[in-house]
């Protein structure tokens, strides 16, 4: 029997497809059989992220209404075997997915995959109530911004009504650079007002959108600052122990010169 | 949500005699039987228990709460207090004077509750009496209270002492960096405050904050005046 987390924000933009589409993958390349549900329906991003966009045929929707079985709509990864996406739907009505629904729909998959890592829509309405309904435990994703941070501690809020077991942080995006010079938020401060625990943190790297828009999740790069920190996440999902890794912005030629030379 | 911890006993007697400065008060509930009623009153006043009424002559008062009586009703009640020829009855009605003093002064010794955790944004919290919150109160969290609010932790949002328009209730918290405060129906904002162990309350109408050292004092003052009130 498989664990399913669900992984929300309330605030749009943070990066939750990103977040979806990185952590499963890790989770695949540690050799966890994956699947991935897109709850995000009339907006689907995430097989767009995984450049599963053209395999398409039949969606979660589909499967509510019985017009296909669910493994006809199941779309294996094209890079990993263990890895699979069941997409949302584009245009039909999103009323067909219910709460009973989605739980039952879940419930099967649960039996065949290690982990089902549900992708939720932003905001707290019927999507997001839909997307929680299945879950074991929840992902919070979070930018150092004020306005998410608000919405993180909302969110958190219901899900703790809803009894979905203790939700874990994701600080996304951070800028050590603005960090250090207290223009943005920091960790401490954001993991001390959210009170729970922080699963992780990913720096802000331009690559992570270059290889979004490739279709290609960061992860399956090994040496970029963003692809650890989704590998390291991964590994601590697995109950592993691992460090929050250093933010240090690279320093120049000119950095490592003062730092010898007893400099800040 | 109202949160409140005051349990309520069961099994009430249907008559409830106290003592007061001028004499006894019987307060007859309200919802009891009739016949029941009448029974228990008549065990009271002339059973074997019935000699702790015995003495000089008493000034008493009956309250019958918001029941309504038929004439026979009343006679049958009032028939039993005449009975006895120690009692003097000195008021009988719905809502006597003597009722009415015995309740404030209930009203008045507020509940008081602890709620351990963190307050959250988008989370109204409602206390009958005062509070402790043991925990953080985050931005756009809300915290009200009839009574007075403590904050064991960081105000950062939204806190309502006295929302029932007791204006001499107060707000305090360990860090004091409240979105906004509302005491009784006085609103404020609060901008760019930071400062640990500070309260807030009411003067004149006014939204005042103080450092926590002179709440004692303060709070003295406090009792002293609402005793006098209740004089």
């Amino acid at each position: 029997m498989g664990s399913v987390i669900v992984v929300t924000s309330g605030k749009g933009g943070v990066g939750k497809t990103t977040t979806t589409a990185n952590m499963s993958t890790a989770l695949a390349l540690l050799g966890k059989k994956v699947c991935i549900v897109d709850a995000d329906i009339g907006l689907r991003n995430l097989d767009v992220v995984m450049g599963l966009e053209n395999r398409i045929i039949y969606d979660i929707v589909d499967v509510a209404n019985g017009d296909c079985r669910l493994e006809q709509a199941l779309i294996r990864d094209k890079r990993f075997e263990h890895l699979t996406l069941l997409p949302a739907a584009q245009t039909k009505d999103k009323r067909a997915l219910t709460e009973a629904k989605m739980v039952d729909l879940v419930g099967q998959l649960k039996v065949n995959y290690d982990y089902v890592v549900i992708d939720c829509p932003a905001g707290i309405e019927e999507g997001f109530k839909v997307a929680v309904a299945p879950a074991d435990s929840a992902i919070v994703v979070t930018t150092p911004e004020n306005t998410a941070v608000r919405d993180a501690d909302r969110v958190i809020g219901l899900l703790e009504r809803d009894k979905v077991g203790d939700p874990r942080l994701i600080v996304n995006r951070i800028r050590p650079d603005m960090v250090k010079r207290g223009e943005m938020l920091d960790i401490d401060e954001i993991v001390q007002m959210l009170g729970c625990d922080l699963l992780g943190v990913v720096p802000d790297d331009e690559a992570v959108i270059r290889n979004a828009n490739r279709g290609e999740p960061i992860v399956i790069q090994p040496n970029t600052p963003a692809s650890l920190a989704y590998r390291n996440i991964a590994r601590r999902i697995l109950g592993e122990s691992v460090p929050l890794m250093q933010l240090e912005e690279k320093s120049g030629l000119w950095g490592r010169v003062r730092k010898l030379i007893g400099g800040r | 949500m109202i949160v409140n911890s005051e349990t309520l006993s069961d099994a009430k007697p249907p008559v409830t005699v106290k003592g007061t400065r001028d004499g006894l008060l019987f307060l007859l509930d309200e919802q009891a039987d009739m016949d029941h009623l009448c029974e228990y009153l008549h065990s009271l006043l002339f059973g074997e228990t019935a000699s702790i009424f015995d003495g000089p002559v008493i000034e008493v008062v009956v309250d019958y709460g918001k029941r309504a009586l038929t004439p026979e009703e009343a006679w049958r009640i009032l028939g039993q207090f005449q009975a006895r020829d120690n009692f003097l009855i000195k008021s009988w009605g719905g809502g006597t004077d003597a009722r009415q003093s015995m309740f404030q002064r209930k009203s008045s010794a507020r509940a008081q509750h602890i709620y351990h955790g963190l307050v959250r944004s988008g989370q109204p919290l409602m206390f009958d009496g005062d509070v402790v919150i043991i925990g953080d109160v985050n931005p756009s969290g809300h915290v009200q209270a009839t009574g007075d609010i403590y904050v064991f932790g960081r105000l950062l949002g939204i806190a309502h002492a006295g929302m029932h328009g007791d204006t001499t209730a107060i707000i305090a918290a360990a860090e004091f960096a409240p979105m906004q405060l509302r005491i009784a129906d006085v609103i404020s904002r609060a901008p760019q405050l930071k400062a640990t162990m500070e309260y807030a309350y009411l003067m004149d109408n006014q939204m005042m904050v103080a450092e926590m050292k002179q709440f004692m004092t303060w709070n003295k003052a406090r009792r002293r005046h609402t005793n006098q009130e209740r004089r």
